[in-house]
């Protein structure tokens, strides 16, 4: 009988063991092929049959992509617009979801839902109207000319979360703010940032992932070359004949790593961002 | 002074007057409105004047000039030649396949991968960090990754099914950009979905278990119906982002071989800034946008649920 159970719990272990493998391989398959082909020389990144390990493992790809490509202004680009819209969302979102979470408004239903509707609107409804407007006011080609966009996009999604741990906080604690005689701003800053803070680490993740990935916009309003982000940059490398993808892989790997070490850290407040029912990829 | 007051109003001197709750009401909205009010403004501001604007430009008779754009007189030409034009009919089916090809796939993968993943007992988190490596990638990034991949003479999928030319035929392009967001979004319901099984109250398995219920019945009669709403919630999310497809085309095959892959955001973004026409580019995001809407509006009950659910 325990003979039994043995081979049996062996059994379900094992069986584990291959579908969780084969999900690893699923994932991993393609990531370990960008990091491959990052490394391999500009000859062997066009071998035929393909090289399954780089030999001789080469740099050239990533000297390539910020000597020849203008890689690295790309990426200071990218982290400017980026890091700013996320502070500009995280303020005025924390501020917004701490009114509609916490204070007696009219029409905070209506408004919730108009919100998570526009968080999901197509960027190409807007994408001509705000180019128009840039130009006319000079914008184009400049930093806030995609803050102030991105700031405005994320910042549905953004009190949706901040707003739903808002909620979460017990009332006493503001009370006791309040008799203590402090001001609603102070109330805020020092006893329900605090405890809202998961909530802003979630946003904060959500909002830097979205700006660091968005395209369309970027495409359209920066396309000069010293206002490039990394998408822009990284699909325009090259020419019509030619793709350049041993820098283009070099820079992608480059790429990858803020957004990777800002998941690995956070990877608990992104998970229950997903989770805490305002999902959104 | 010298009125009578009631008990209620022998309050002590030195006592401030407690405020009215009404008022007190009054003052906390007036300072949630002012606490709302600069994002308000902003979203409105470049989210719903645009789209208003957009409505405008779709209905006007446009022209390019030198200084910017002219918008002319009311026309509905705008609308009576994108509706019909043969290229818009395909773009909407194209969008609409690709929309339930693909969400129906990352449902069905998703939730393969999370019941794999909720029996795991080690080294979960090292798997979630993997799962979410995908979906925080850039999208441009996956595009050229597998368009290497796909590369006519030296992919790797090439050289391993030996397939020739796939983003230069009509229906494997179409395949491959599936599997490429297959791949990128895969993992993301796989996180929804796990988070749903994990809060899934176990005593409900213990006593379908005592009644002898197998693996499979259990699965489709216990955690399917108590999943539903995390998985509607998903989908809907899924889907409204899938018919804003713009970035995996664009850059694996810039919406072709000819027009195989032209989604409405490629077709409305190439008439707007590759053809310069703006009313008749406006008319396709216009319509784009309606359709969005009318999902969400057909959808809304799974939004105030939503609402409802936090609100409690």
């Amino acid at each position: 009988m325990r003979r039994r159970n043995r081979t049996g719990w062996r059994r379900v272990i094992n069986g584990i063991n291959i579908s969780t493998f084969l999900v690893v391989l699923f994932i991993g398959l393609p990531l370990y092929w960008l990091i491959a082909s990052s490394f391999k020389t500009p000859v062997n990144i066009g071998a035929s049959p393909p090289q399954y390990f780089p030999d001789p493992v080469s740099g050239a790809g990533y000297s390539q992509a910020f000597n020849q490509y203008n890689f690295g202004q790309y990426f200071i680009n990218s982290l400017i617009v980026t890091l700013v819209a996320t502070a500009l969302v995280l303020i005025f979102g924390t501020m917004a979801g701490y009114a509609l979470g916490r204070l007696p408004m009219r029409g905070k239903f209506t408004l919730m839902v108009s919100l998570l509707i526009i968080s999901v609107f197509p960027a190409i409804a807007v994408i001509a109207p705000l180019y128009t407007l840039l130009k006319d006011l000079g914008w184009l080609n400049s930093y806030q000319g995609l803050i102030i966009p991105y700031t405005a996009f994320n910042l549905p999604f953004a009190i949706w979360i901040l707003r739903n741990y808002m909620l979460g906080i017990p009332k006493e604690m503001e009370e006791t703010g309040r008799i203590d005689g402090a001001g609603p701003l102070r109330t805020i800053w020092s006893i329900i940032l605090p405890m809202a803070l998961p909530g802003v680490f979630t946003a904060g993740i959500f909002c830097f992932t979205a700006c660091w990935t968005e395209f369309l916009m970027a495409l359209t309003f920066n396309s000069a070359n010293n206002f490039k982000t990394i998408p822009v940059g990284i699909a325009t490398f090259g020419t019509a004949l030619e793709v350049p993808y041993g820098p283009i892989f070099a820079a992608s790997v480059v790429a990858v790593v803020p957004i990777g070490i800002l998941v690995f850290i956070f990877r608990k407040f992104v998970i229950s961002g997903l989770t805490s029912g305002a999902v959104k990829g | 002074m010298t009125t009578i007051s009631t008990p209620a109003e022998q309050v002590p001197a030195s006592a401030p007057p407690a405020p009215r709750p009404d008022v007190n009401r009054k003052r906390m909205a007036r300072l949630g409105w002012s606490f709302s009010a600069p994002a308000l403004i902003l979203i409105a501001a470049v989210t719903i004047f645009p789209i208003v604007y957009s409505v405008v430009m779709s209905l006007s008779n446009v022209t390019v000039t030198g200084s910017g754009i002219n918008l002319g007189g009311f026309t509905t030409s705008n609308y009576s030649a994108v509706v019909s034009n043969s290229t818009w009919h395909y773009a909407l089916g194209f969008t609409v396949i690709y929309t339930v090809v693909t969400v129906v796939v990352e449902l069905v993968l998703g939730t393969m991968i999370a019941l794999v993943l909720q029996r795991l007992t080690a080294g979960r988190g090292w798997m979630m960090a993997l799962l979410l490596l995908p979906w925080s990638m850039i999208t441009v990034i996956n595009a050229q990754l597998w368009a290497y991949i796909y590369q006519g003479t030296y992919g790797v999928a090439t050289a391993l099914f030996g397939v020739q030319n796939i983003l230069g035929t009509k229906t494997p392009a179409i395949i491959g950009l599936m599997v490429a967001d297959i791949w990128k979004t895969t993992p993301f319901v796989a996180i929804i979905v796990l988070a749903g099984l994990v809060m899934l109250p176990g005593d409900i398995y213990e006593a379908a278990e005592v009644d002898g219920s197998s693996g499979w019945s259990t699965f489709w009669r216990i955690t399917v119906p108590l999943l539903r709403p995390t998985l509607a919630l998903a989908v809907l999310f899924r889907v409204l982002q899938a018919f804003g497809l713009f970035d995996l085309p664009f850059v694996m095959t810039n919406g072709g071989p000819g027009t195989a892959t032209t989604s409405l955001a490629i077709l409305g973004y190439k008439a707007m800034f590759q053809n310069l026409h703006f009313g008749t580019g406006a008319a396709v995001a216009t319509t784009t946008a309606l359709l969005v809407l009318l999902g969400c509006l057909l959808s809304l009950r799974t939004f105030r649920v939503q609402v409802g659910k936090e609100n409690s």
